[in-house]
C-alpha cells in the first residue's frame, strides 16, 4: 500500500507541533535537572516529514559526526505512537555515571563499567524520553503506554537502527531536538518518530490547540 | 504606569499568536513582533515598548543575550520571559539579569494578564 503523502501536515500544524515539542523537551530537561546536577542547553526543535524508508539514513546522517554512538530506544503507544531515539556521542554514559553517583539516585555497587554505563543511559533516557513524550501527549490530549527503554553503547550509527524498525510504506513524522549537557561536554539528539497512521489524529489534536488560541 | 506598547520576541509564529491571544481585549494595544533576539533588540530600540515578552531558545540571538542587551539599553525595561526552558538554573539566570517575571509556556490568559497588572501597579519593581 502506498503512503498517503496528501495527509502531511500544513505549515501551521508543523509550527504548533514544533512549539509543543519545545515545551515538552523543556519540561523533560527540567525534570532531569531536578534529579541530577546538570544544565541542559536547548535548541529550537525541528519537524520533518519524509518517507519512512528514509528515516534510518536520515538519523544516521544527523549523528555521523559523533562517529560511535550510545543510543537509547523506547517505543510508545497511543493515538500518537512511534519510537524515540535518544542518541549521544560515545562515552556519554561514562561521563554521566558520576552525576548519578553524586546524587545517589542509582546504586551501581561493583557492577562492570559497561553495565553501569547502560544503566545510566537507561535512566537518562527514561527521564528525558518519558517526560518529553508524556508532556507531548498531555498537550495533545493523548494517553500513552511505553516499552522499557533499551540502551546500547559504542554502536556504529548504521548498526544501531534496524531496517525493519519502520513500516517502509508509511510517511514518517520526525520531531528532532539537539541538546548539550553544559559543563559535561555531552551532546545529544532526541528523535521522536511517528507514522502517517497517527497523522489524522495528530492533525485534529493540533487544530484543537490552535482553536483554543483563536 | 499605563501599558500601550507591547513587543513579542519569539521565533515561533504560533507562540507569538498564543501570547497575542492572551493579551486582554479591554483596550487596543500597539503590539509588534520579532522572530529572534537580534530583530527583537532592534524593534525594542525603535519602538521602546512598555512591556516585552521574550522567549529564550531562539536562533540568531538567544533570549538571554537579548535580555542583557535590552536592559543595557534601558534599565527600566519590563521584560517578561515566556519560555519552555523551566530549569531552575535558567529561571534564576534571567531573574538575576533583571527579567520582571518568568512565565512557563504555554502561557495562560490569567497568568499573562496578572503580569500586566503587576507591571501597571508596580512599575518601580
Amino acid at each position: 500500500m502506498k503512503a498517503d503523502h496528501s495527509s502531511a501536515l500544513s505549515t501551521e500544524q508543523k509550527e504548533i507541533l514544533q512549539e509543543v515539542m519545545n515545551i515538552a523537551f523543556g519540561k523533560a530537561s527540567a525534570d532531569l535537572a531536578d534529579i541530577i546536577d546538570i544544565y541542559v542547553a536547548l535548541s529550537v526543535p525541528n519537524i520533518l516529514i519524509m518517507p519512512a524508508s528514509k528515516v534510518k539514513n536520515y538519523i544516521e546522517n544527523e549523528v555521523k559526526d559523533y562517529g560511535i554512538i550510545d543510543i537509547v530506544k523506547q517505543q510508545y503507544w497511543g493515538e500518537f505512537k512511534g519510537i524515540a531515539f535518544l542518541i549521544f556521542s560515545s562515552g556519554a554514559g561514562k561521563k554521566l555515571i558520576s552525576l548519578f553517583q553524586k546524587n545517589e539516585n542509582l546504586s551501581f555497587d561493583s557492577e562492570p563499567i559497561d553495565a553501569m554505563e547502560k544503566e545510566t543511559l537507561v535512566e537518562v533516557g527514561n527521564i528525558l524520553i518519558g517526560a518529553c513524550v508524556g508532556k507531548l501527549a498531555e498537550l495533545l490530549g493523548d494517553i500513552l503506554t511505553y516499552s522499557p527503554p533499551v540502551a546500547m553503547i559504542e554502536q556504529k550509527p548504521a548498526d544501531s537502527i534496524s531496517k525493519n524498525t519502520f513500516d517502509l510504506n508509511c510517511t514518517a513524522i520526525i520531531l528532532k531536538t539537539v541538546f548539550r549537557f553544559e559543563n559535561e561536554d555531552v551532546c545529544g539528539n532526541l528523535f521522536l518518530t511517528t507514522s502517517n497512521k497517527s497523522i489524522h489524529w495528530l492533525k485534529k489534536a493540533l487544530n484543537k490547540i490552535l482553536d483554543e488560541y483563536e | 504606569m499605563t501599558i500601550e506598547k507591547i513587543l513579542i520576541i519569539d521565533d515561533s509564529p504560533i507562540a507569538r499568536k498564543i501570547i497575542k491571544s492572551c493579551i486582554p481585549k479591554d483596550k487596543e494595544y500597539d503590539v509588534s513582533e520579532a522572530q529572534n533576539g537580534k530583530e527583537g533588540l532592534e524593534k525594542f530600540k525603535e519602538n521602546q515598548p512598555d512591556v516585552t515578552f521574550l522567549d529564550l531558545t531562539m536562533p540568531v540571538m538567544g533570549g538571554v543575550e537579548c535580555l542583557e542587551a535590552i536592559l543595557k539599553f534601558s534599565k527600566r525595561a519590563k521584560v517578561v520571559v515566556v519560555t519552555a526552558d523551566v530549569q531552575i538554573k535558567s529561571i534564576s539566570k534571567v531573574t538575576e539579569i533583571g527579567a520582571f517575571r518568568v512565565i512557563k509556556k504555554p502561557p495562560s490568559k490569567e497568568g499573562l494578564q496578572k503580569v500586566l497588572m503587576d507591571i501597571q501597579n508596580n512599575p518601580g519593581e
